[in-house]
């Protein structure tokens, strides 16, 4: 009951703080002290967002546009990366040589920045949607490799010794205790590079395109659309919340032997 | 021969192999070599027309904008983190503020970065600061969090209490969260550096390899990657060594 109590009180001061500090940011610009285009005020970041949902901008391009092209472009990333890295590093994972042979090539591609490719691809491949995907799939690629190598190579020998001890095939040892002894890390891969995805997906938006919502910040703040922006980076906001949600919703469905993640957890 | 040596030597081949693979895909004349080429030809050709010296100048000027946000990012992180994690009444005014701003991807504030500093070095730095900043603030927190209450009990029963206690006792107890933050904040904040460098930066590794693209130097833009990924490896590495052994200092003084 104390301890319920404290947790309301809390949430109570940090809505409370929140709500009052959007009141004197909507009377400092009502004052004149905060200049609107720097730091557009409440209700014209409300108006910017109901604009954008009815007449769309640029003109025509609505909200849902923006949406729903930037979780395209994340998703056909992502899957192109899952659908590579997944059968990759399980078959790298079991084989002591192959991880020692790749390893520092994993490593460097690791630590090359995504982003940092995005005028590779331009020449490479244009400005259109495969750049797009194709950088997105990079940056999860490697993550999730990484991550699928280290479930397969660090799941316990006892595990496997006892089943070897009681005659399991090879292939019965890696279905039934290699690959769920993995998952869970595979798992984590997965909500990292899908984290990666979408932090990449906002500097690939900034070129070449006018859909999707990192295209959308920049163009508004180029017609000094401010109030615009500030809804696009909300959206991103909660788009971020909702894939971190959904990834741990599915994760309570999908393994439910595994508990407690701390230890794969960064 | 111990298998340490053998997995370097099988790592060395992959490298080899790797780089082979490159180079024959490239002089088979499947793509054309000034959009796809060999591996050696780029570098050679790269470092032909950007001089090492030119090289050296963007790796350090990147450098600085990475360790300016970082250290901004670093500071007010734990800073927060600790007088959050401390103060009770502060903690729970600010937590639900950065936890509103902490989804919004960095590069997202590129644009209001813009607006607020104009196109000049404090919006680059600003973008790399965000990266590094709520990574290391989380994990601080997490840390402060979760400190064991006996470590708490313990310096009090020896006769601390307020900042004593918080100095001596809580934050050493958080270091470990803090270094992780620390790494994580610091391969953020590279990550983030070419898209911050892609605001009308003159110099800098970001602005070497876009304006290499608008010349149409494919070899350039490899060089330029290459480069990026070998300084992001060897100073992730070298945080990762001093933040060990920092730990390590850590953990012999003042804590049990």
């Amino acid at each position: 009951m104390g301890a319920a109590a404290t947790r309301h009180a809390a949430v109570l001061q940090g809505a409370g703080f929140i709500v009052s500090l959007l009141l004197l940011w909507e009377l400092a610009s009502a004052l004149g002290w905060l200049r609107p285009h720097s730091f557009p005020p409440p209700s014209r970041i409300a108006q910017g967002a109901w604009e954008l949902a009815v007449r769309g901008f640029p003109e025509g391009v609505r909200v849902w546009t923006h949406t729903l092209v930037t979780l395209r472009r994340i998703f056909s990333g992502f899957a192109l990366a899952m659908l590579a890295a997944i059968p990759l590093g399980l078959l790298i994972g079991r084989s002591p040589t192959l991880d020692a042979l790749t390893n520092p090539v994993i490593t460097f591609a690791r630590s090359v920045a995504t982003l940092s490719l995005l005028p590779l691809v331009i020449v490479w491949f244009g400005t259109g949607e495969l750049s797009k995907t194709l950088l997105i799939a990079y940056g999860c690629f490697w993550v999730m490799l990484s991550n699928v190598i280290a479930g397969v190579k660090y799941v316990d020998p006892v595990l496997v010794r006892a089943a070897r001890t009681m005659d399991t095939p090879g292939r019965e040892i890696f279905t039934h205790i290699v690959l769920p002894a993995a998952l869970p890390r595979i798992f984590a891969g997965a909500r990292t590079a899908l984290g990666v995805g979408f932090m990449v997906i906002v500097g690939a938006e900034m070129i070449g395109t006018i859909e999707g919502l990192g295209a959308l910040i920049m163009e508004a703040r180029t017609f000094y659309r401010t109030d615009v922006t500030i809804v696009g980076m909300m959206l991103l906001g909660v788009m971020g919340v909702l894939f971190a949600l959904g990834m741990e919703a599915l994760e309570r469905r999908l393994l439910p032997w595994h508990r407690g993640l701390s230890e794969v957890r960064r | 021969m111990n298998p340490r040596a053998a997995n370097a030597l099988l790592g060395a081949a992959g490298i080899l192999l790797t780089l082979g693979a490159w180079e024959l895909v490239a002089r088979s004349g499947i793509v054309s070599q000034s959009v796809f080429p060999a591996p050696f030809h780029a570098l050679a050709t790269g470092l032909a027309k950007v001089p090492l010296a030119d090289l050296g100048g963007h790796v350090w000027i990147s450098l600085q904008r990475i360790a300016l946000g970082f250290a901004a990012g670093a500071l007010l992180g734990v800073g927060l983190a600790v007088a959050g994690g401390w103060y009770r009444t502060f903690g729970n005014l600010v937590r639900p503020v950065v936890e509103l701003l902490r989804p919004i991807p960095p590069l997202a504030w590129i644009p209001m970065a813009i607006v607020w500093f104009g196109l000049g070095e404090p919006s680059k730095v600003f973008v790399i600061f965000l990266g590094a900043f709520f990574p290391v603030l989380t994990n601080t927190w997490k840390g402060m969090a979760n400190i064991d209450p006996t470590l708490l009990r313990a310096g009090q029963t020896m006769g601390l209490s307020g900042p004593e206690l918080l100095l001596k006792v809580a934050i050493p107890a958080t270091l470990p969260d803090i270094a992780t933050g620390l790494r994580i904040g610091w391969g953020l904040a590279f990550g983030v550096l070419v898209a911050a460098e892609l605001i009308a930066a003159e110099s800098g590794l970001g602005y070497l390899i876009m304006n290499a693209r608008q010349l149409g130097e494919v070899e350039v833009i490899i060089l330029g990657i290459l480069v990026i990924g070998a300084a992001n490896l060897v100073t992730d590495n070298l945080l990762a060594r001093v933040l060990a052994r920092w730990l390590n200092r850590s953990s012999e003084g003042s804590l049990p």
